[in-house]
């Protein structure tokens, strides 16, 4: 499966009603506003267009013939008038804003959401700041949309249409000389729309390579700082800070081409209206006055339509957003769940409770990490695995979790092939203490209930008596204050080791039947891990661990010994043989 | 994370103390740009004004009978092709101009956060900093696209009108322009209130940046705790936020956008009212009144149009405040000046590190010969990593002396002293870019001497097992490496530097004992004059180290040689004994 967002697209760009089309299914549930919005938008242009008509009434009837009770009675009138006005125009941004930031929020969390649902493959081939970048950037161009310009682009159809109406019913001749350069402006938006969103499409990407470039950047300042590397650092953002300037005024000059033409456009119209008009009076079909009004039409069809041009924009930039988000939407998870073949309970005592059946696999098509590999794990036991860095070691513990499908090949757990199982059951009987101990920002409670619902709602005293049962009371006691001391992944106040001590607890708590240690105590000093030791052997005695260390005294109690390496995986047997193979083995890749 | 809080606070009450943060005081940098701007922008709408009087002119002539249609036809075609010209010409400079602003900021917060210390990236966090370079600067960039122009333009109308206005009828016009301090006022209160909005819109947004960047850098563990739930909790309570943060902005423009428009219509009421009323008395003309009647639309229309920008204004002036926090923070500490050659004597006195009333460190002194080989052992969390920082000028202790050559650290120029000095951190850092990129940047570096590293860091036949060698791309976070791997990798970062000090953090935590044999062989070997200082667990490789110090709980307990730490420390003969029982075993390796 191929998770790169990034990829030059071969085939040709989806026609822009299309991709209005699948952008318009967020507003399934806002039909009802919408009808509401739309409602008021009519009876503000409406009050809009009377309120001129009215004044000039009032003049001509009440001024002109000095009736001051007749101008105040009117003056009434308007002022209820532009109470209307005030009310509509409140509820017509109200409901459409409302409408955008509901959408904005349905689609960055849809999106998070999807996010969620991908399998970690998905990270390894695309950027966090450009993730970030479209969750939240592109996600704010479509709010604009929907709240600023889709309101606008209602009215301007409207009154567009009315205008349209009027000039055909006057005189269809000259309607159709009027009309014939908004044929033009047609053809020609059908003509530049694919450049223009294609221009706001790099330029959209420019700015995610930018988020990612600076992300990056951020999150490894200290090697930055401790290699000298500012000027790396400052010379390649400004690589894509020049970039994206580019692809933003190559898109910017797009965007902004379709006002002016539309305003040349406009002009062309009311010369053509005046010179055929002309044309026709001198031939008489034709009265002044009428050309006179019909001059006003023009204007009446051609300003909403230049709003509709700068609209129009808007939308191109809303559509190129709108695909970065929609390719992550349409990415299918690779790793599909199967249905349960058997319904019966197959499960013996003798039945392995992780078993490899001859599992291939590798990260990228030509570089196999493991081919062929057959592996029966049993409950209750602890397995070690040694070998070379790079062999395959945290390969081999990352498929038992199920964070990567073998590419060929099956794996079971306690006999059922591992994709039968959904996540809530499989992450339950397996718990990986990953090689990165990873901390989320909060406390240390936080980070031992992560994931874990059991013990939610316990007091402090009653969850670190939970801790206390499972021997990890003086692990606890190492940090100032205990439960609630305050942790952050990306601070420097809390140490490598420290991390691990807390990833340890959090896996332990979680009473897994298989338990895999990938690295889990490197940073550990020997003393403390004597106290992990301790913690491990009492667990359950079904409950399976699988320990990948260098450290030799981490695995020196194991039952089985495996060796991983190029490829391959086999049992060791003793310690010594192990370390033999170790001391004869030639790093793999 | 008290650290964090009172630079946060140290930050704030800087900003607060110098002149405001104007975005108008912004743009003066950007002053030929602009007048250029707003020059095209009066000649463009300038130009659009006198069509009527053409096209007025050209049915007068027709009504006359001496109507030249060529001629006529050319200067309105003239005319309109010089509106088209100016308006394109204007869209195209507001464009570059927008861009250009955007692109400097984003260079100038760059600059300026390369030139900080690592701590500076610690307390603004890297979120925030990613905000304020992506959608901040956003904000700022729409401000200049869409508000400076319209916003000069409608001043100047604004105050045209009211003369014109005047010069009519000073009373009326007197009595109609009440509504500017009425309009005034309110857009004072809801910018008032709408800033603070804004500021917490942006600050939602640096909480999105962090959330979904934990779950990208979390996505393994997330995927083996199945905690999906639990990170879309966390980001729907967040985006949940945004969007009601988003409600109530909405709710003050929905309110503001259509009093204004209230507002102004009760101007054009006054004149239809009192302006009737003085027609009717007598005491003004019907042409003034129909003259002022016109005029009145002239003055409300800028008005209007305020109203719409101004949340551009409110949301652009919000950001340029977070931005101009960043840039205009006080430069890392007085970078000192000394780029002597070092020897490699570091003496460090009375150091104390505090994070949360813990002390990290605890009046450490302690110090190193040239050319010796130091090791540091103590428990997970007794401020091992911790001292590093502070020995590598990471962090500046609040208490203490950290001296190279008897010279402070702070006094040496950061460039000249990080040239010398190589750290391999605990933590893998690699950027996404080639091998040969991440262990020698952009330096120009011999291929001897790359060739050097990678063969001590025991990356050779690695590399060469490679199709694309080290030309190969890391991916992001190092994903597709090994641990091991990975520490390598910044191993020979390191020795690239050929460094006069190395200092290595539980580097061989991750590799195995035959490789980090060969690894220390090969440092010995090949880097004889290097001062080393080594972060470590065990104890067997240190056995002959010139000094061993052992650290607990942020305070050097001891210090010594192996044999003399053996008769004198319990503590470290506590440490020794928990690794006795596989000392057999490495010994074999």
């Amino acid at each position: 499966m191929n998770y790169i967002l990034n990829q030059d697209k071969k085939k040709a760009p989806d026609s822009t009603w299309d991709t209005v089309r699948s952008l318009l299914s967020f507003l399934d549930n806002e039909k009802t506003i919408l009808i509401y919005a739309s409602l008021v938008t009519v009876l503000n242009s409406a009050v809009t267009l009377i309120a001129p008509l009215l004044i000039a009434y009032v003049i001509d009837t009440y001024i002109v013939t000095k009736e001051f009770s007749g101008v105040l009675t009117f003056g009434g009138v308007l002022l209820g008038l532009y109470v209307i006005g005030l009310i509509t125009s409140y509820a017509q941004t109200r409901l459409m804003g409302g409408v955008g930031q509901r959408v904005l929020f349905k689609l960055r969390n849809k999106l998070f959401q999807k996010l969620q649902e991908l399998p970690v493959a998905f990270f390894d081939a695309n950027k966090t700041g450009d993730l970030i970048s479209r969750i939240n950037n592109d996600t704010d161009k479509l709010n604009q949309f929907f709240s600023q310009t889709l309101v606008r682009f209602f009215s301007s159809a409207v009154i567009m249409v009315g205008a349209a109406a009027f000039m055909l019913v006057l005189n269809i001749k000259l309607a159709l000389s009027a009309l014939l350069p908004a044929a033009f402006l047609v053809v020609f938006t059908q003509l530049v729309s694919p450049w223009i969103k294609r221009a706001n499409a790099q330029s959209a990407q420019a700015t995610g390579n930018l988020s990612a470039e600076i992300s990056e950047s951020l999150a490894n300042f200290k090697v930055i700082v401790a290699f000298n590397q500012r000027e790396f650092f400052t010379n390649n953002f400004a690589v894509a800070n020049q970039t994206n300037y580019k692809k933003a005024i190559t898109a910017g000059v797009a965007n902004n081409t379709f006002s002016p033409v539309f305003q040349l456009a406009s002009y062309a119209a009311q010369l053509a209206v005046l010179m055929y008009g002309v044309y026709l009076i001198s031939s008489g079909e034709l009265s002044i006055g009428l050309l006179i009004g019909f001059l006003v039409y023009v204007s009446n069809f051609y300003d909403p339509l230049r709003q509709l041009a700068g609209l129009w924009a808007n939308l191109q930039v809303a559509l190129a957003s709108w695909d970065r988000i929609a390719v992550i939407l349409r990415m299918k998870n690779a790793m599909p769940f199967l249905p349960t073949q058997s319904t019966e309970n197959t499960l013996h005592k003798d039945t392995p409770v992780i078993a490899f059946k001859e599992v291939s696999f590798g990260y990228t098509e030509n570089k196999p990490v493991l081919r062929d590999i057959n592996l029966e794990l049993y409950a209750g036991k602890t397995y070690a695995l040694v070998g070379p860095t790079g062999g395959g070691k945290t390969t081999t513990a990352l498929l038992i979790a199920r964070l990567y499908d073998p590419t060929t090949g099956v794996i079971l757990l306690n006999g059922r092939d591992v994709r039968e199982y959904g996540n809530q059951e499989r992450t339950q009987k397996i718990s990986f203490i990953l090689q990165e101990p990873i901390l989320f920002s909060g406390t240390i409670r936080e980070n031992l209930l992560y994931g874990n619902q059991t013990y939610e709602n316990y007091s402090d005293a009653e969850f670190t008596q939970v801790v206390a049962d499972h021997g990890l009371k003086s692990l606890l006691d190492r940090f100032e204050k205990g439960l609630n001391t305050k942790v952050d992944n990306s601070t420097s106040a809390i140490s490598l080791g420290q991390k691990q001590l807390i990833t340890f607890m959090r896996c332990i708590l979680r009473k897994p039947d298989v338990l895999i240690l990938d690295e889990a105590t490197a940073n550990i000093d020997t003393v403390t891990e004597q106290i992990l030791e301790t913690v491990l052997q009492q667990l359950p005695k079904t409950t399976t661990r699988v320990i990948i260390a260098h450290r030799l005294n981490t695995i020196e109690d194991a039952d089985e010994i495996f060796f991983v390496d190029a490829g391959q995986i086999i049992n060791a047997g003793s310690m010594e043989q192990a370390l033999e193979m170790l001391a004869a083995g030639v790093r793999g890749s | 994370m008290t650290r964090k809080s009172d630079s946060r606070t140290i930050a704030s009450r800087a900003a607060a103390d110098k002149p405001a943060a104007s975005i108008f005081r912004l743009l003066l940098q950007y002053k030929a740009m602009l007048v250029g701007l707003i020059v095209l922008g009066i000649i463009a709408n300038g130009l659009t004004l006198v069509i009527p009087t053409i096209v007025a002119d050209i049915i007068d002539q027709f009504k006359d009978g001496n109507f030249a249609i060529a001629s006529s036809a050319v200067t309105f075609g003239l005319f309109v092709l010089g509106i088209f010209f100016f308006s394109y010409l204007q869209s195209v400079l507001q464009t570059y101009a927008s861009e250009r602003v955007a692109r400097d900021i984003r260079g100038q917060l760059v600059d300026k956060i390369a030139q900080q210390n690592f701590s500076f990236v610690e307390t603004y966090n890297p979120s925030k900093l990613l905000t304020n370079i992506t959608s901040d600067i956003d904000s700022i960039k729409s401000f200049v696209a869409q508000a400076v122009v319209t916003l000069v333009s409608s001043i100047v109308i604004i105050f045209g009108a009211s003369i014109i206005l005047f010069t009519i009828d000073a009373k009326l016009a007197a009595a109609v322009l009440t509504i500017v301090p009425v309009i005034g006022i309110s857009f004072f209160f809801i910018f008032r209130t709408v800033r603070t909005l804004f500021l917490q819109s942006r600050e939602v947004i640096d909480t999105l940046n962090k959330t979904i960047s934990e779950s990208i850098i979390g996505a393994a563990l997330i995927r083996t705790l199945n905690s999906v739930q639990t990170e879309l909790k966390k980001f729907t309570v967040a985006n949940q936020r945004s969007k009601d943060i988003g409600l109530g902005i909405l709710n003050l423009f929905s309110i503001l956008v259509p009093l204004i428009g209230f507002v102004s219509s009760v101007g054009t009421l006054i004149v239809v009212v009192l302006g009737g009323y003085f027609v009717i008395t007598d005491a003004m003309t019907l042409g003034s009144f129909v003259a002022f009647n016109s005029y009145i639309g002239l003055l409300i229309f800028p008005i209007i149009t305020i109203g719409f920008i101004s949340s551009v204004i409110a949301q652009a002036s919000a950001s340029y405040e977070r931005v101009y926090a960043v840039l205009s923070a006080a430069d890392g500490a007085q970078e000192g000046r000394i780029t002597a050659k070092l020897d490699g004597h570091i003496r460090i006195s009375h150091v104390s590190v505090t994070y949360e009333d813990k002390k990290a460190l605890d009046d450490v002194s302690f110090s190193i010969a040239p050319h010796t080989k130091t090791a540091i052992i103590g428990p997970t969390g007794a401020g091992k990593t911790q001292l590093l920082t502070v020995l590598t000028g990471l962090i500046i202790p609040e208490v203490g002396l950290v001296k190279y050559d008897d010279i402070e650290l702070t006094q040496y120029a950061s460039t000249s002293f990080f040239k010398q000095v190589g750290i391999v951190f605990q933590d893998s850092i690699l950027f996404n870019t080639s091998i040969r990129e991440n262990i020698s940047f952009n330096n120009l570096t011999t291929d001897k001497d790359l060739q050097l590293a990678v063969e001590t860091a025991e990356l050779d036949e690695f590399i060469a097992s490679l199709p694309q060698g080290l030309d190969t791309l890391v991916s992001e976070r190092g994903s597709t490496l090994s641990g091991g791997q990975k520490q390598r990798l910044m191993l020979a970062r390191a020795l690239l530097l050929n460094p006069t000090i190395l200092f290595l953090d539980d580097f061989t935590a991750r590799v195995d004992a035959k490789t980090e044999k060969s690894i220390l062989h090969n440092i010995a070997q090949n880097y004889p004059q290097l001062t080393l200082l080594s972060i470590t667990q065990k104890i067997a490789p240190i056995e002959a180290y010139d000094q061993i110090l052992l650290l607990m709980q942020g305070k050097l307990v001891a210090s010594g040689t192996h044999s003399e730490l053996l008769q004198t420390s319990p503590e470290y003969m506590q440490i020794y004994s928990s690794q006795r029982s596989t000392n057999s075993y490495e010994l074999h390796t």
